[in-house]
């Protein structure tokens, strides 16, 4: 179905209430429902990365820069540096999925994707939410063009995750013109060739706020290259502020709410970094089915082989699960922007509070999309034997740079903490009516064994499945809640646990709205959804047996087991037959198709 | 100048091929199509004509609604306006042979009176090679084919022309003339996102076959000269013996037989 | 009376080869038909290569003679030769499917409301015609309906040129009447892009090298093979278009035609255009990653693999066979 670009076609839910509505395939945006302008730009993406970025892989793995900013600027040429700039400062003011397309369909390179996500993400976002008119008219334009290249500045050494530790100072001079900063700032991407950097510091050691510092300013220096694991094509460097004077009008946003800048971008920076890895994850996919078709051992091409199959199976599973979740979630977070008014005084804070409603969803995304690209790559290195492991193919590339995406953008670890905790905020303050969809759920389980409902359709079993999964999420929530209450946000490998739950809950959903909208019984994305909700409900398994194990004993153990095994119960399908006919499909097209 | 492309949207090139069960045609079910690729390189001529010598670019494709998705490709790299020549449905433009086609082609542009009239050298799926210069016939103009250069020159072109075996020729010619251009001699635009935003807002005329063809019915395909029975996979011409194995053991395997059988080396 | 008329082209001095081809085409046809063949050429009928025409013997040979036509146009050949359609009144028009075929012949067929069956493969009874679809991924087959003259042009390769038998034919000049306002284009002299330094067309083995060697840089790898081999290097299209080999190594219809002992082919796909230029050769070698690629059709041997790990085994083996 393609519809008019711009027409919403996700219905609006409240961010969060994932666990609570039973959404039908209308409810939410697949990428089958691109509009034909998402669908061209996402062929001037697909093209310029395949035409021009892997073209220069080489070059960009080397580090060298002038190859990075060329292609940056006919990125900017071409406007794809410019979709979520405003049109009055040289950008094109477009939707949040055609964003997404962006960071997805360019993303053939990890290196580079990191120096376009710093940018246009990181980089550029803060100006466009934050800046005065003059600060943006004197950027945006530069930004959007490529011209110049932006940075973020937050991290420091003894500042990571815990970001509101920073130590780098600021404060006015006495003639009140200038900010004087003092301190140091690590892992900065970008660093090494970028124009303008978005510098968090504390004025007075207390008001957390942001400045925009141009390269070249006296006391801004940049420190030598870290040599990284992966994404060595991308600039990583510190920064000393050394009594770096930084005129007052280049303070953003507002002394001390420097968090709220921080914060917001994180939403943005997380499902940005999702999209990205969708990219990834298709470029390593296909190394790995190329070359298993072409390896012969034992007279066959190993892809003809069930251990290999079913690599590749799982492998398309995973990207199909992580589109449908990435593009679900977009398409519903532009379903929550559609009614803004573009031209409110308050717009910016608008879209960054209707943003932040779905912070659950982005943290999700964030954990789904970098373990899922971590899962591929693997696959495709172990695909290729010794010969993945050796730079000579693209395999080992794809395995390296695929392993910071777990760290940056808030490492999986706090992401899991958010989207748990978050969801727990909501519950108690009542925001989302989470406590009695679970007391609903706790009656119904004490009450014994009542009737199973039954569903229809090509996906009626996975269908079964996602509604034992929101109950085992309500039910295990609310044991967790029942036995450890305000200290539950100390438990974090129970709040791992809920949240590697979430995580799958929502994938999985977001599967099977998706291969049901195409409406076809015959369509491979029925076959990838129904591969995925298998092991989406594995981990679901899992993850509830790790919590009740740690929040009952005795009886009471023994009671939430059953209880737990009767939600649980289902017949498995024939994972085997299924994972054999989704690599035939693959190693035919060559690719990831569907 | 006012250049008019004809453009035609094609299968992809690693399309599935499946022949369909009327034995005509592939099977076009999950097929994706895409802009012809000789008809990309003579849009991109007119574009860069258009740059440096103002005037107007208007495509004109003959196909199902599906087609419009590659006439506003086109829109968005910089054509002005379309023409789709619309037809109801897969097969009914089946029922003409080239000459048919190119007939109705000829009707929905006429009226342009356009300078010039570029098409790619052929389609990627037919392979016909004519269109462009059956259209020269019919509108009466002077044409040349297998151009890879047009230049502006006085009141007229000069277009470099490929010949076989690493020839070449350069053409004059008086405008308004039909050129049909070569693939592989520039380098193609991406659509640019500001040119994808404002293709929303450029006219496309489309004109129903059907509608055309009652407004004149010598245009109707009563009885094309040219018909296809049926498409089969091709058999192979020779019978290749694959050498398997490790790449070592394939090569050993070829260097014998280049040795004892083809006697080579 | 019907007959079948073959156009005969000439090209750096002599009627080329696709002509004898489209000729042997032509006699197959007329045989099916049992109508005899007549042949016309662009030339005066004094033209020595009129005596030079072998094959089977045809009915007459029309010799279409006029000042105009001494460079060709597409408007000057076009009323040319409707002039002489008019006259021998054929029911077959045979064209080699050749670069100014393509360029003139439909615009003549349109001359009598028809369409021309270009790049045709194969005569089967009927008479059907094969061309091929989808660069070569599928056969067609096609008749033509009702009475009127049809013309058809015949792929290079396509039909084998037939032996000489004995046995004289007239020469019948044809003066057609044209006029120099009729021709619109001005067409400039021929000329080569660079002064040609190789001879692909009369080297015994040719390794040629397409799109599938991805990166310039990687070139010397195939070069090293053609080394071992004491064999010329080639190319398809895409390698000469991207100016990594010169124009003058490109085989196939836009570049040359060759028939050498050995053709290896590395990372070509085989589009037709391609096929056309080395399917005359005795013995094709194909290397491909894709077990689908057109070229394995024309292939007598085939690895299907990556060329980056065949062909630095291949130049090994092939040394230590030669040292």
């Amino acid at each position: 179905m393609t519809v008019e670009a711009g027409v919403s076609v996700a219905k609006r839910v409240v961010g969060g209430s994932f666990l609570l509505e039973d959404l039908t395939p209308d409810d939410v945006f697949t990428p089958e429902d691109l509009s034909e302008e998402q669908r061209q730009v996402a062929s001037t993406a697909t093209s310029f990365a395949e035409e021009k970025i892997l073209a220069q892989a080489e070059a960009i793995e080397e580090k060298d820069f002038a190859v990075t900013r060329e292609l940056m600027r006919e990125l900017g040429e071409l406007g794809l540096l410019g979709v979520d700039v405003p049109e009055e400062y040289g950008g094109l003011a477009m939707d949040k999925i055609t964003s997404a397309i962006v960071a997805d369909n360019l993303s053939v390179s990890g290196g580079f994707s990191v120096t376009l996500g710093a940018h246009c993400t990181i980089g550029t976002m803060p100006l466009v939410w934050y800046g005065t008119h003059e600060q943006k008219a004197k950027y945006l334009p530069k930004l959007a063009s490529g011209e110049w290249i932006a940075a973020y500045a937050l991290s420091e050494s003894s500042a990571g995750s815990d970001a509101m530790n920073i130590r780098t100072r600021a404060k006015l001079s006495e003639d009140g013109k200038h900010y004087v900063l003092n301190g140091e700032k690590m892992w900065i991407s970008n660093a090494g060739f970028a124009d303008l950097f978005t510098v968090f510091a504390k004025i007075d050691g207390e008001q957390f706020s942001a400045f925009l510092i141009e390269r070249g300013t006296p006391g801004l220096s940049v420190g030598a290259e870290e040599h990284k694991l992966g994404i060595r094509g991308s600039s990583t460097c510190p920064l000393v502020l050394e009594d770096c004077r930084v005129p007052v009008e280049n303070l953003l946003g507002t002394a001390g709410k420097g968090h709220h800048i921080a914060f917001n971008i994180l939403n943005v920076g997380r499902y940005k970094l999702a999209a990205g890895t969708l990219g990834g994850m298709r470029f390593a996919f296909r190394n790995g089915v190329r070359y298993a078709k072409e390896r012969v051992a034992f007279g066959k091409p190993i892809a003809t082989f069930g251990l290999i199959q079913e690599k590749i199976a799982d492998s398309a599973a995973a990207i199909y699960a992580t589109e449908s979740a990435v593009y679900r979630v977009v398409g519903a977070i532009d379903a929550a922007l559609a009614d803004l008014n573009h031209d409110s005084a308050t717009y910016a804070q608008d879209v960054q509070k209707r943003i932040e409603e779905f912070a659950v969803e982005c943290s999700i995304l964030k954990v789904l999309g970098s373990e899922a690209l971590e899962r591929v790559a693997d696959h495709a290195l172990q695909i290729h034997g010794g010969y993945g492991y050796v730079e000579e193919y693209p395999a080992e590339r794809s395995y390296r740079d695929s392993r910071i995406n777990r760290i940056f953008e808030g490492t999986n670890e706090i992401n899991r903490l958010i989207a748990t905790g978050f969801m727990i905020k909501r519950a108690v303050a009542g925001t989302l009516p989470l406590m009695p969809a679970i007391k609903k759920v706790m009656d119904e389980v004490m009450a014994g064994p009542g009737e199973r409902v039954s569903y229809d359709g090509p996906m009626a079993a996975e269908r079964a499945l996602l509604a034992s999964a929101k109950k085992l999420a309500l039910f295990t929530s609310g044991a967790a809640s029942q036995r450890f209450g305000n200290d539950l946000g100390e438990q974090q490998e129970v709040m791992g646990a809920l949240a590697d739950i979430l995580i799958e809950t929502l994938t999985m959903e977001s599967c099977i709205l998706r291969a049901e909208k195409q409406r076809k019984a015959n369509a491979p994305g029925v076959k990838l959804a129904k591969y995925y909700a298998m092991r989406a409900f594995r981990v679901i398994e899992t993850a509830a047996e790790r919590v009740l194990g740690a929040v009952a004993e005795g009886d009471m153990l023994r009671t939430q087991m059953t209880i737990f095994r009767r939600l649980a119960k289902h017949e498995p399908a024939n994972a085997v037959i299924l994972g054999r006919e989704i690599a035939a499909a693959m190693v035919e097209a060559g690719r990831y198709r569907i | 100048m006012k250049i008019i492309v004809a453009i035609k949207q094609v299968p992809e090139r690693d399309a599935r091929i499946r022949i369909d069960s009327g034995n005509k045609w592939i099977d076009l079910e999950d097929v994706e199509f895409s802009m012809n690729e000789s008809d990309a390189y003579a849009l991109e001529e007119a574009l860069q004509l258009k740059e440096a010598h103002g005037g107007e670019v208007i495509v004109v494709s003959a196909g199902p609604e599906r087609a419009g998705k590659t006439i506003r490709e086109a829109l968005a790299k910089g054509a002005d306006r379309a023409i789709h020549l619309q037809s109801s449905d897969e097969t009914e433009l089946a029922a003409y042979d080239a000459l048919g086609v190119a007939r109705l082609l000829a009707a929905s542009i006429q009226d342009e009176k356009a300078d010039l009239v570029l098409t790619g050298l052929q389609s990627d799926d037919l392979g016909l090679g004519q269109t462009g210069v059956i259209l020269a016939e019919l509108l009466g103009l002077p044409h040349a084919s297998l151009i890879l250069k047009i230049e502006v020159a006085g009141n007229g072109l000069k277009v470099l022309r490929e010949l076989e075996d690493g020839w070449f020729q350069h053409i004059e010619l008086a405008t308004p003339a039909v050129l049909t251009i070569q693939s592989g001699n520039t380098k193609l635009r991406y659509a640019t996102l500001m040119g994808i935003k404002k293709a929303k807002t450029k006219e496309v005329r489309v004109i129903a076959v059907a509608d055309l063809v009652a407004s004149d019915p010598s245009l109707k395909p009563t009885a094309p000269s040219v018909v296809l029975d049926q498409v089969k996979l091709p058999h192979k011409q020779r019978s290749t013996q694959l050498l398997g194995g490790s790449p070592a053991e394939a090569a050993a395997a070829l260097v014998e037989k280049l040795q004892f059988e083809v006697r080579v080396i | 009376m019907s007959s079948v008329l073959v156009f005969l082209e000439i090209k750096n001095r002599e009627i080329s080869r696709i002509s004898w081809e489209a000729m042997a085409a032509g006699h197959q046809l007329a045989a099916s038909l049992g109508v005899p063949v007549d042949l016309a050429v662009v030339a005066n009928r004094d033209n020595p290569l009129l005596q030079t025409i072998h094959g089977k013997v045809p009915r007459t040979v029309y010799a279409i003679d006029d000042p105009l036509l001494h460079d060709y146009t597409a408007d000057g050949y076009t009323t040319a030769c409707a002039q002489l359609i008019e006259h021998a009144k054929p029911t077959y028009v045979v064209f080699p499917h050749t670069y100014q075929v393509r360029d003139f012949a439909p615009r003549l067929a349109t001359r009598f409301q028809q369409t021309l069956i270009s790049d045709v493969t194969g005569i089967e009874a009927g008479p059907a015609f094969t061309r091929q679809l989808l660069q070569g991924k599928l056969n067609a087959s096609y008749h033509h309906s009702g009475s009127e003259v049809c013309f058809l042009s015949i792929q290079a390769g396509a039909f084998r040129a037939d032996a000489a038998e004995a046995g004289s034919t007239a020469v019948e000049p044809f003066l057609p009447k044209l006029d120099a306002t009729q021709i619109r284009t001005k067409p400039g002299e021929p000329f080569r892009a660079s002064a040609q330094t190789v001879d692909l067309t009369s080297a015994p083995i040719l390794v040629s090298v397409g799109r599938g060697i991805k990166e310039e840089a990687n070139l010397p790898l195939v070069q090293e093979l053609a080394t071992a081999l004491s064999a010329e290097l080639a190319a398809s299209r895409p390698i000469c278009d991207a100016g990594w080999l010169p124009m003058e190594r490109q085989v196939g219809s836009s570049g040359q035609t060759v028939a050498p002992k050995l053709y290896l082919a590395i990372g070509i796909s085989g589009a037709i255009q391609h096929l056309v230029g080395m399917k005359g050769s005795q013995c094709v070698v194909a290397i491909n990653k894709d077990e689908n690629a057109p070229i394995f059709e024309v292939a007598d041997y085939g690895i299907v693999g990556d060329l980056f790990e065949v062909v630095p085994a291949l130049t090994t083996a092939v040394r230590k066979v030669k040292s």
